[in-house]
């Protein structure tokens, strides 16, 4: 019988489960005996297999470093290697790679946790690669193409071997991708600001979310789904967190990058949509989508309308009002976790909630307080925060029932 | 799953390699020309793993090549080359449409800005006249009494009013006198990249190729395209190919 991660959670919970059993009296020893013998199999397979997640950790964090290796190797011999035999290393490991990553894990199968990471090194050294090029022939025209070629190029063999590692890999790099682009396009526009960055971001960081939950309603995607949702709403609460600061003198608005709007629009759309055809939903799906759609409207409008419109005593009151927003996301997000009994959303909405706490306390009353009280009431604030903060989730993970380190 | 697997790396690799394809058969069917480079402004310089280049064509004068109307950033330029005696290319004339026959550089505008020069009259307390062309002379009027610091050639460095509040400590020579003339004459200047602004060097190697640029005997080797696109395939110092 072939096993699948699912059977060794199975064991766990199931052997936890046969203990409650037996001291409630539904079994008997020797029927414990017998109900663990029939999965004697998968027992054996997990004792051989060993700690997963550490193999897994061990063997990616080897395929970086061989992957830094390898461009360093070659930045490092530039003169001694002519220029083919500067590609000739770079084709050479990454096929190897490549394809001993590939032998290991799916025709020997006896490695199949390093033979991913081999085939992870295969995706770094190909973008390495694009870089050594790129230096050979002095090519300076267009940099972020870069990123770009790599993200897309490796999106496929995500897809095709449903690994999370590569998935996150081409999502990073694409976002990579698009600051570096969003920046070019701003180097030409007399309108740039830091600022004008966020509401592309937080764009950005809604559609990786729609597309992850699109993927989680998909059986034959879901395992795919958690580096979206996971990146998308981090880069959404990174942006939210930002926004609430006092920012609003700057312009949120450069025709640099509105070139970016129809893509992120269409992506959107597609994502929503794709949520909406029937089929097995989530609990919360509609608030939750509904949400996302409305974050959008919000961040578009005020990376279009607001900048040149708003006189000084509006920007207050947009302030006040993507603070409240920042406060609903989080809260969203919370009840979301909860009914869903989905910890990332928990633990990320926590953090916020941490976070925004922290930096309302410094807007607010560091110029009302007098500096020691500031400091006692902060640290209390604090204390008694991580206190609640701590009870609080351990509550609501021990609710769910699960191990925190999954989902 | 193995057929695919392989397609999707044999596609990598298959970008890869037209990439360099591209790029080889470019520098090997282009025409190659030589051009002068520019100092850089000493706070950009040498970062990382390559060398920062300007060229003489990075700036040009739009009025001494009778370049008509206001250039947008980001715009595409083509410039007219012609050898000079030194055997270097330079700029004779600037388009915004593809020139037809002769030989240029595809480029887009950074952008364009308007370029004062100065040439300053001033009257010693001895009576002698001096010709002295500063770099910037904002804010001054005729009549004005001024101490020019000056270098081993007798050019203006910096300069202060005699009320100012503020003066410069002057390490070499110094002018005193009182302004009989300003004149100032302003240019219109492009700014134009042509995307073989970098060159990748080993590590370490970046300095000495800048100190030569900086003194001006950098020259860089461009292989041509067709629409005038530009590829670097050669750096010489001295007239010695680097590689």
């Amino acid at each position: 019988m072939s096993l699948r991660k699912e059977d060794f959670s199975f064991l766990r919970n199931l052997e936890k489960e046969i203990d409650l059993w037996l001291k409630e009296g539904i079994l008997l020893p020797d029927q414990k005996e017998r109900i663990l013998a029939r999965y004697k199999e998968v027992k054996a397979a997990e004792e051989k297999a060993g700690p997963g997640k550490l193999i897994t950790t061990l063997s990616i964090l080897g395929s970086v470093l061989v992957g830094i290796g390898v461009i360093l190797f070659v930045a490092s011999n530039w003169s001694a290697l002519p220029n083919w035999g500067r590609l000739f290393i770079v084709f050479s490991s990454m096929i190897a790679s490549y394809g001993f990553g590939f032998y290991v894990r799916y025709e020997a199968r006896n490695y199949p946790k390093v033979g991913a990471s081999l085939i992870l090194l295969g995706s770094l050294i190909f973008g390495a690669g694009m870089f050594l090029i790129a230096q050979i022939y002095h090519i300076t025209v267009h940099y972020p193409n870069g990123p770009l070629l790599w993200g897309l190029f490796v999106l496929p063999l995500a897809y095709l071997l449903r690994f999370r590692s590569l998935i996150s890999l081409a999502i990073l790099v694409l976002l990579i991708w698009l600051g570096m682009e969003a920046h070019l396009q701003a180097l030409h526009s007399s309108t740039l600001r830091a600022t004008t960055l966020i509401p592309l971001f937080f764009m950005a960081g809604i559609v990786l979310w729609g597309i992850g939950l699109v993927h989680r309603e998909r059986d034959r995607l879901r395992i795919m789904s958690g580096p979206y949702i996971l990146i998308g709403t981090l880069v959404t609460f990174v942006a939210g967190y930002v926004l609430t600061f006092s920012l609003y003198g700057e312009r949120f608005e450069s025709d640099a990058i509105f070139i970016f709007y129809p893509g992120i629009g269409v992506l959107f759309l597609l994502a929503v949509i794709a949520r909406c055809l029937p089929g097995k939903k989530e609990k919360g799906w509609i608030p939750e989508t509904f949400g996302l759609v409305v974050l959008m409207i919000i961040i578009i409008f005020l990376s279009l309308f607001f900048p040149k419109a708003s006189p000084t005593n509006a920007r207050g009151d947009l302030r006040l009002f993507l603070n409240i927003l920042f406060a609903l996301e989080i809260v969203g997000l919370v009840v979301l976790g909860f009914i869903r009994r989905y910890p990332v959303y928990v633990n990320i909405g926590l953090l916020f909630f941490a976070l925004d706490v922290i930096a309302r306390y410094f807007d607010f009353f560091w110029e009302l307080l007098p500096r020691s009280l500031f400091f006692i009431l902060g640290g209390l604030l604090l204390l008694l925060g991580g206190i609640l903060l701590e009870r609080k989730r351990r509550k609501i993970l021990s609710a769910f029932d699960i191990e925190e380190a999954d989902g | 799953m193995r057929w695919k697997f392989i397609f999707l790396v044999f596609l990598q690799v298959a970008l890869l390699v037209g990439i360099i394809a591209y790029r080889q058969y470019w520098v090997a069917t282009g025409e190659r020309i030589l051009l002068r480079t520019a100092p850089v402004d000493p706070r950009d310089i040498f970062r990382g793993d390559y060398v920062s280049l300007r060229y003489d064509i990075s700036t040009l004068d739009l009025d001494g090549l009778g370049a008509k109307g206001s250039f947008k950033p980001n715009e595409r330029v083509y410039v007219l080359l012609e050898k000079t005696q030194e055997g270097v290319f330079s700029a004779v004339s600037l388009s915004r449409g593809l020139p037809s026959g002769k030989r240029f550089i595809q480029g887009r505008v950074e952008y364009e800005r308007t370029l004062s020069k100065w040439e300053v009259t001033l009257r010693d307390d001895s009576d002698n006249l001096h010709e002295l062309k500063p770099q910037w002379f904002e804010n001054m009027k005729r009549g004005d009494r001024v101490t020019f610091c000056l270098d081993e050639r007798g050019n203006a460095l910096q300069f202060y009013k005699e009320e100012a509040a503020y003066r410069p400590k002057c390490g070499g020579q110094s002018l005193t006198g009182t302004i009989e003339q300003i004149k100032e004459t302003k240019s219109r200047v492009l700014n134009v990249e042509y995307g073989i602004e970098n060159y990748f060097v080993e590590e370490g190697k970046g300095r000495a190729v800048e100190s030569s640029r900086n003194a001006r005997q950098l020259r860089v080797e461009v292989s041509l395209r067709k629409d005038g696109k530009g590829i670097i395939t050669g750096l010489f110092v001295d007239g010695r190919l680097v590689r």
